[in-house]
């Protein structure tokens, strides 16, 4: 799994966002510390997301040599359907790539990250394309929902010199249910709305993660310029950094939540694209994922070579914008 | 009314729809787009190359479609904003093509605007989404 790494990135962001002040003003009060979120237009679904990030991602990529596939959402548009040959089409890629799916929880991204670094040793082309696009969805207007937005993104990953060379990862898993779960054919995540349960579920798993990786890279937290958390839950993200010795400087960076929303298994990726658009020199970024019931997966990533200009910077997509009401919100998700 | 098309139909048009591959006359080069049986340049050639379309072009014309004149495939995404908007797109390459204009400017559309091709749902029927371009200003 060594020697391989980010040689492109691209995402997209929705052009809709729905402010927080019209949850206060509809609900009278907002359960997610965000400013505002990125929601899905009503022709927008996480395919179509992932099409566009991922052509952001391959633009300077010849496509021909791109021998592997990967998407991760937690909210594919089917419950069965093989939906890689969508992209395979629409972006021009070869029929004959290996893929991968991944969904189930918010850990679907690193899962499909991984996955991606491994079909890339048993393919002969010279890249693999990830490509993590979800949009969380809860038809009830209770909490997690406040905080559930859109955005999608996707990397282009080859062995030798990288952008951003993977470095090692770290897992860990334990059984925490009532967490963060939707049964079969329910359009409503539930959760046992038990803070004190939830917080050691996530302290717990995403603490042997970090610590994991740090011990098997034989680092500490100082090492590294950036820590990207998993962004379900700000205050939480926070206070575990800091009982882990990491700085408040450290997290400001690749930090989107409070502009793009809980963005499912993709908002740690987005944070690690806005976080390339300034990287230089010899710097190493962490990235910690969560998926709750629980797992965590921690990886580290060193900067090297300058990544390729996108067509879009994270700035100018954060900026391209048009904010919505409450009412048209609930109209775009077909419950009004 | 709707114009029914079915699934194994679109499917064979999927490259087009999808991905905006174009088809140059063997004969004059001229781009077609979309496909035809007959050169739409010099009306004779009938042997065509495919050559990918950069989906970049400028609004030719346009027209807002009230939510009353929906078809029923578009009837959904009229109720939800109560208009869309339709273009007529000039392409770099050449060809003048219909698509729907997706998040159009607050300050209005002009002829002329610059707009690139974007992935997005068009319609379901049958459960079955029928995903294609749509036109958004650059």
């Amino acid at each position: 799994m060594m020697g391989k790494g980010i040689v492109s990135c691209g995402y997209y962001i929705p052009y809709l966002r729905i402010r927080r002040e019209e949850y206060m003003a509809a609900l009278g009060g907002c359960a997610a510390d965000m400013e505002e979120k990125a929601v899905l237009d009503i022709d927008e679904d996480v395919i179509t997301m992932a099409v566009e990030a991922a052509r952001n991602a391959a633009e300077n990529v010849d496509k021909g040599r791109i021998g592997a596939l990967v998407l991760a959402s937690t909210n594919f548009p089917y419950q069965e359907k093989y939906l890689a040959g969508t992209l395979v089409e629409a972006l021009g890629l070869s029929g004959g790539l290996l893929t991968s799916h991944h969904s189930g929880s918010a850990l679907a991204g690193a899962e499909a990250f991984l996955a991606a670094m491994g079909l890339l040793d048993q393919t002969d082309q010279e890249y693999a394309l990830a490509v993590i696009s979800d949009a969380p969805s809860s038809r009830s207007p209770e909490g997690l929902e406040h905080g559930f937005g859109a955005a999608a993104c996707a990397f282009v990953l080859a062995g030798g010199d990288a952008a951003l060379s993977f470095e090692g990862v770290s897992a860990q898993s334990g059984e925490f249910m009532g967490l963060r779960f939707r049964p079969p054919a329910d359009g409503i995540v539930r959760d046992i709305g038990v803070p004190a349960y939830s917080s050691m579920s996530y302290i717990d798993t995403v603490a042997g993660a970090v610590s994991g990786v740090l011990e098997k890279l034989g680092r500490s937290p100082g090492h590294y310029r950036h820590l990207i958390m998993p962004q379900a839950d700000l205050r939480a993200d926070q206070a575990l950094a800091k009982k882990l010795g990491f700085s408040e400087e450290q997290l400001r960076e690749g930090t989107v939540f409070r502009m793009v929303g809980d963005a499912g298994c993709c908002t740690p990726f987005l944070g690690l694209c806005k976080t390339l658009e300034g990287t230089g020199g010899d710097e190493k970024t962490l990235v910690c994922t969560y998926g709750a019931g629980s797992g965590s997966i921690a990886m580290s990533f060193r900067s090297g070579a300058p990544l390729p200009a996108g067509r879009t910077t994270f700035s100018s997509q954060l900026g391209n914008k048009k904010n919505i009401s409450y009412i048209q919100y609930l109209k775009l998700k077909k419950i009004l | 009314m709707g114009a029914h098309i079915s699934v194994p139909m679109y499917r064979r048009t999927i490259s087009h729809r999808y991905r905006l591959t174009g088809m140059k006359c063997a004969g004059c080069q001229g781009v077609n787009f979309p496909p035809k049986a007959v050169c739409s340049h010099c009306l004779c050639g009938t042997e065509f190359e495919d050559v990918p379309l950069s989906g970049r072009g400028l609004v030719y014309s346009y027209t807002v479609i009230a939510g009353g004149g929906a078809p029923p495939e578009f009837s959904g995404e009229a109720r939800c904003r109560g208009s869309y908007t339709v273009v007529l797109v000039e392409l770099e390459e050449g060809p003048r093509i219909v698509s729907q204009l997706a998040n159009p400017p607050e300050n209005g559309i002009w002829i002329g605007m610059p707009v690139r091709a974007v992935f997005r749902k068009i319609y379901e029927e049958e459960k079955v989404i029928r995903y294609g371009f749509k036109f958004t200003p650059l």
